[in-house]
C-alpha cells in the first residue's frame, strides 16, 4: 500500500477542467518529483492533495494512509502529516522569523488541536537544525518577514515546512528565485529529511534539478499524467524530455 | 476652584468618557482589521450591554414595553452596579460568539456593501426588539452606591490651591478600562492565539495549511470585541441615558475613534478614545467663553470638535496615528 494515491482525479477551477484522470501514487520514504510545464496541472495537483480550495475536486479518490481525504479539510489534512509549501514564498509578512517559523509548531499544543489527533510519525526538524542549515534566517530571527528579501523569504518557507511534524512533505517550486548555492542547501535538507524516513513530493518547474534528487518521476501535461517511471528512466528518456519538459 | 484643580478634574472626565470609546473601538478595531467585517451592530452590543447591566443593578419600571401587558410591570434584579460588572461582559461575549457564528462568519467574503447591510439590520432589529419589550423611555443608571462619593484632591503638596472633587467612580471606569486593554493588549501580543490571528490576518489559508483550525481564534476574538462592548455599555451608563437608540448613537463615536487611531490596532485604539474623550469634554467644560463683546457658548461644538479632529487625521494621515499597512496589536 503506498503512503499517498491518486485515484483517475479531475479537477476543476471554476468551469475550468484542470486535472483530468490524474492517478499516483507516492511511495513511503521515496522523493518523487512531480514534472511538466507551465500550466501543466502540477500546483492543481499538489492544492487537490492539500484540500486547499479552489481547485474542486469532482471525481477520483485520494487516499492517504489508508484514509480517503478527498474531500477534508486543509486544516484536517495537514495534522494527518502532509505538509504543503504553496509556490510564491507564503510568509506572513507582518510576523517576525521566529514567529513564522514558532507557527508550524502551534498546532502542537495542546489547547490548538481542539480534539482533533495529530497523525505523524516524524517529528520537524529542530530549531537548532534548521538555523544552522539557514545562518541567514538565524540572524534575521527578529526581523519581519517582509522585509526578507525575495530569497531569504523563500528559505523561511522552507525552513517552516522542515520545522513541521509532517511524514509527506509537498514542495511547490522550492528553487524559485534561490541562488545557485542555497538550492543546493535546500537539496541536502530535503534529502536528509528523506533518509530520516520522511517522503517528499517535489514540483519543479527546474527539471534537471529536480531528477538529479527524486528517486521516481511523474511528468504531467495538460491535467494528465503522460509518464511515470524512476527518475533514472527519465533522465535515458529523451523524447519525453524534449517533448514535455523542453530540456 | 483653581486652574489646577480643574485641569485635573477635566483630565478625569476625559479619560472616563474616552474609556468607553476605547472599549468600544479595541472590538470593532480588530474585528475590521483582522476578520475584514465591517459590524454596524457593534452599537447593538453595547446596548445588550446596558440594558442586561440595568436589569442587573436596579429594578426598572416597563410603561409602554411589551413585558409590562405580559405581567412584568417592574423587572431588575437590583444586585447592584459590581454584578452587573462581573455577570454582563460573559453574557455579551456569549451574545457575541452567536453573532460571529450566524451573522459574522458567512458574510466574510462577501463585499463591505453586504456586511453593512446585515449589520445595520441586526442593529435596527435589536433596537426595535428593545424598543417594543422595555418601551422608548429613558432610563437611567444610578451612580453605583458602591463607588459613588469623591475623592477631595489639593493638589500637589506646597502648591496651595482650593480643592477640588474627583468622582471616584470615573477613576473605577478608567482603572477598569486599564486593566482590561492591557490583558486584550497581552493576549493579541504574547500568545499563540494571537499569534495566529495576526497571521491569519495576512494568510488565512496558510494557516490552515499549517494544520490551525483558523475559524475558533477568528470566533473568539470576536467574542472579545463583544465583550468589551458589554462592558462599555455597564460602565457607560452613568455617564448618559439608557434608551433604545443609544447603540446607534454611540457607533459614531466608536468608528471615528478606529479611524483616528487606525484600524486593527489597540494602541491606536487607545490612543484614539482618549483624544475623542478629551476633545469632548473639554469643549463641553469651556462652557461659554466672552472676548470682548463676541461670547461663544461651546459646550453645543463639543460633537462638531470630534469630526474635526478626524478630519484632520484622515487629511494628515489617512491611515490613523497608528494604523499602517500591517495589522499590528
Amino acid at each position: 500500500m503506498s503512503l499517498l494515491e491518486l485515484d483517475a482525479v479531475d479537477s476543476y477551477y471554476g468551469q475550468s477542467h484542470i486535472l483530468r484522470d490524474v492517478s499516483m501514487r507516492v511511495e513511503e520514504g521515496e522523493i518523487c518529483a512531480l514534472l511538466g510545464r507551465n500550466g501543466a496541472g502540477k500546483t492543481t495537483t499538489l492544492r487537490s492533495i492539500a484540500g486547499a480550495r479552489p481547485p474542486e475536486v469532482r471525481t477520483g479518490r485520494i487516499t492517504y494512509k489508508d484514509r480517503d481525504i478527498t474531500d477534508m479539510e486543509t486544516e484536517d489534512i495537514s495534522v494527518l502529516g502532509i505538509s504543503h509549501v504553496p509556490e510564491e514564498r507564503r510568509v506572513f509578512a507582518n510576523l517576525t522569523v521566529e514567529e513564522n517559523l514558532h507557527l508550524a509548531d502551534v498546532v502542537k499544543n495542546r489547547s490548538n488541536t481542539w480534539g482533533r489527533d495529530l497523525d505523524f510519525e516524524h517529528e520537524g526538524q529542530s530549531i537548532e537544525q534548521i538555523l544552522e542549515d539557514f545562518p541567514r534566517l538565524s540572524e534575521r530571527q527578529q526581523q519581519m518577514a517582509g522585509t526578507l528579501s525575495g530569497g531569504e523569504q523563500q528559505m523561511l518557507a522552507i525552513a517552516r515546512a522542515l520545522k513541521q511534524s509532517t511524514d509527506l512533505l509537498m514542495l511547490d517550486e522550492p528553487y524559485e528565485g534561490l541562488a545557485p548555492q542555497i538550492i543546493e542547501t535546500v537539496e541536502g535538507a530535503i534529502e536528509r529529511i528523506r533518509d530520516e524516513g520522511t517522503t517528499v513530493l517535489l514540483v519543479e518547474q527546474n527539471a534537471v534539478a529536480a531528477m538529479k534528487i527524486a528517486d521516481r518521476c511523474y511528468v504531467i501535461d495538460q491535467g494528465s499524467v503522460v509518464f511515470e517511471g524512476p527518475a533514472e528512466e527519465l533522465r535515458n528518456d529523451e523524447e519525453t524530455r524534449e517533448r514535455y519538459l523542453g530540456v | 476652584m483653581s486652574l489646577v484643580g480643574e485641569l485635573v478634574v477635566l483630565l478625569v472626565n476625559g479619560l472616563q468618557t474616552g474609556a468607553i470609546y476605547v472599549l468600544l473601538a479595541i472590538g470593532l478595531s480588530i474585528i475590521l482589521g483582522t476578520l475584514k467585517f465591517v459590524n454596524f451592530a457593534h452599537g447593538a452590543l453595547y446596548v445588550v450591554g446596558a440594558y442586561i447591566g440595568l436589569l442587573i443593578t436596579q429594578q426598572i419600571s416597563i410603561a409602554n414595553g411589551q413585558l409590562a401587558e405580559w405581567g412584568f410591570p417592574t423587572l431588575g434584579l437590583g444586585w447592584g452596579f459590581i454584578a452587573a460588572l462581573v455577570i454582563v461582559p460573559p453574557i455579551v461575549f456569549v451574545v457575541g460568539l452567536a453573532m460571529e457564528r450566524f451573522v459574522a462568519r458567512p458574510f466574510y467574503d462577501r463585499p463591505d456593501t453586504d456586511q453593512i447591510l446585515v449589520t445595520f439590520g441586526l442593529a435596527i432589529v435589536v433596537q426595535e426588539l428593545i424598543h417594543a419589550l422595555i418601551g422608548p423611555r429613558s432610563y437611567t443608571y444610578d451612580i453605583p452606591s458602591e463607588i459613588a462619593g469623591g475623592i477631595p484632591f489639593s493638589g500637589p503638596v506646597g502648591v496651595p490651591l482650593s480643592a477640588v472633587t474627583i468622582d471616584v467612580w470615573r477613576v473605577w471606569v478608567i482603572a477598569i478600562t486599564a486593566t482590561l486593554v492591557i490583558a486584550v493588549y497581552a493576549i493579541v501580543e504574547y500568545t499563540d492565539f494571537g499569534l495566529v490571528v495576526k497571521a491569519g490576518t495576512r494568510d488565512p489559508e496558510m494557516v490552515r495549511l499549517l494544520g490551525i483550525r483558523i475559524t475558533r481564534p477568528y470566533l473568539v476574538m470576536f467574542g472579545i470585541g463583544a465583550g468589551l462592548a458589554g462592558v462599555a455599555g455597564v460602565v457607560g451608563a452613568p455617564l448618559s441615558n439608557i434608551n433604545p437608540e443609544i447603540g446607534m448613537t454611540i457607533l459614531v463615536p466608536a468608528f471615528l475613534t478606529v479611524v483616528i487611531g487606525g484600524v486593527g490596532s489597540i494602541r491606536g485604539a487607545v490612543l484614539g478614545g482618549t483624544l475623542i474623550g478629551m476633545v469632548q469634554v473639554t469643549l463641553i467644560s469651556l462652557g461659554t467663553v466672552s472676548l470682548g463683546s463676541l461670547s461663544i457658548n461651546f459646550t453645543p461644538w463639543a460633537q462638531v470638535g470630534i469630526y474635526a479632529l478626524a478630519v484632520v487625521v484622515l487629511l494628515t494621515r489617512p491611515q490613523g496615528l497608528l494604523g499602517s499597512e500591517e495589522v499590528t496589536a
